[in-house]
């Protein structure tokens, strides 16, 4: 039985994982679903924007690089502020959770929250993540993440976009407190794909998918 | 004379009243596949739209209207500000 259950669960997470460092948010009516594999582990999430400023949806996270936890919760997504400038846009999200946390068949209450700010022109990509995680009492964490990109030309969006990127993570609760990776990101209409290698040598694999 | 002028007048009204619109809307803060692919979506919804292009590199919003009917600047700067953007400027063709 327990074997089972962590086959679904493998199932689901390599199926929905999600937490690329793109926007939380799409038009009203739109749903995104993004998966992101790395060095924290596997992340899963599902979202459908709802108000202009919100969205609503799903987040799974298996962790890695420290205590192996199991998040399960629903989550929102908040725009904050949003500047519309003519040659890039510049945003503040929250990103909410509360639900259940898993280590070693101990369950608890989980709760996580996470601020993004961004800025992203057709030519640049910069990024900063505050993440505060407190799961019951299996772990209380603080995790930090910014990323710089550039794209090396510029493509319409019905093309295929390439953007060289370089990410840093600060959790000082994990084994590797500061990890770098460096990654490419490519872009087609509303698929997303980016492939990295981090400095802990562990392979990043994100998509995220809009429709 | 009077008979001339009247038919014409007859004639341009009803072709005014059955044309299309061809609007440009200069939008800020688009930038990527998902911007495009979002005004897209929230344009081709809507009954009034026959077509919908989305040029980045000019920032430019080009909406054409089925025949007969339009779509008003305000209802167009809501739609855009609903999808997470802001008009700047609109240009009309009929």
């Amino acid at each position: 039985m327990k074997t089972r259950t962590t086959f679904l669960s493998l199932i689901f997470l390599s199926i929905t994982s999600l937490h690329v460092e793109a926007k939380p948010l799409s038009y009203v009516g739109g749903t995104m679903a993004m998966q992101e594999n790395d060095e924290t582990g596997h992340t899963l999430a599902l979202d459908y924007t709802f108000t202009p400023t919100q969205a609503f949806g799903l987040y799974v996270k298996q962790e890695e690089n420290g205590k192996d936890i199991l998040m399960l919760t629903p989550q929102i997504n908040t725009l904050i502020k949003r500047w519309n400038l003519p040659d890039g846009q510049g945003n503040i999200f929250n990103m909410s959770g509360a639900g259940l946390a898993r280590y070693r068949d101990n369950n608890q209450p989980c709760l996580w929250t996470a601020f993004l700010a961004d800025y992203e022109s057709r030519r640049w990509f910069l990024s900063y993540e505050p993440r505060f995680v407190w799961d019951g009492d299996i772990e209380k964490s603080v995790w930090q993440r910014a990323r710089i990109g550039i794209a090396p030309y510029l493509a319409n969006y019905n093309e295929l976009n390439t953007w060289i990127m370089f990410q840093v993570d600060h959790h000082p609760a994990k084994h590797d407190h500061f990890v770098a990776t460096p990654l490419i990101r490519f872009f087609y209409k509303t698929y997303l794909f980016e492939v990295g290698y981090s400095s802990n040598q562990h392979i990043m694999v994100n998509w995220q998918i809009q429709f | 004379m009077q008979k001339y002028l009247l038919t014409f007048i007859i004639i341009f009204s009803l072709t005014a009243a059955v044309s299309a619109d061809t609007i440009k809307a200069t939008v800020n803060g688009m930038v990527c596949g998902f911007c495009a692919t979002g005004i897209e979506k929230t344009f081709r919804a809507q009954p009034e739209v026959k077509s919908v292009n989305v040029d980045l590199e000019n920032k430019l919003v080009t909406i054409e209207t089925k025949q007969g009917r339009t779509l008003d600047d305000t209802r167009i700067k809501k739609l855009l500000g609903n999808a997470g953007y802001s008009v700047v400027a609109f240009a009309r063709q009929k």
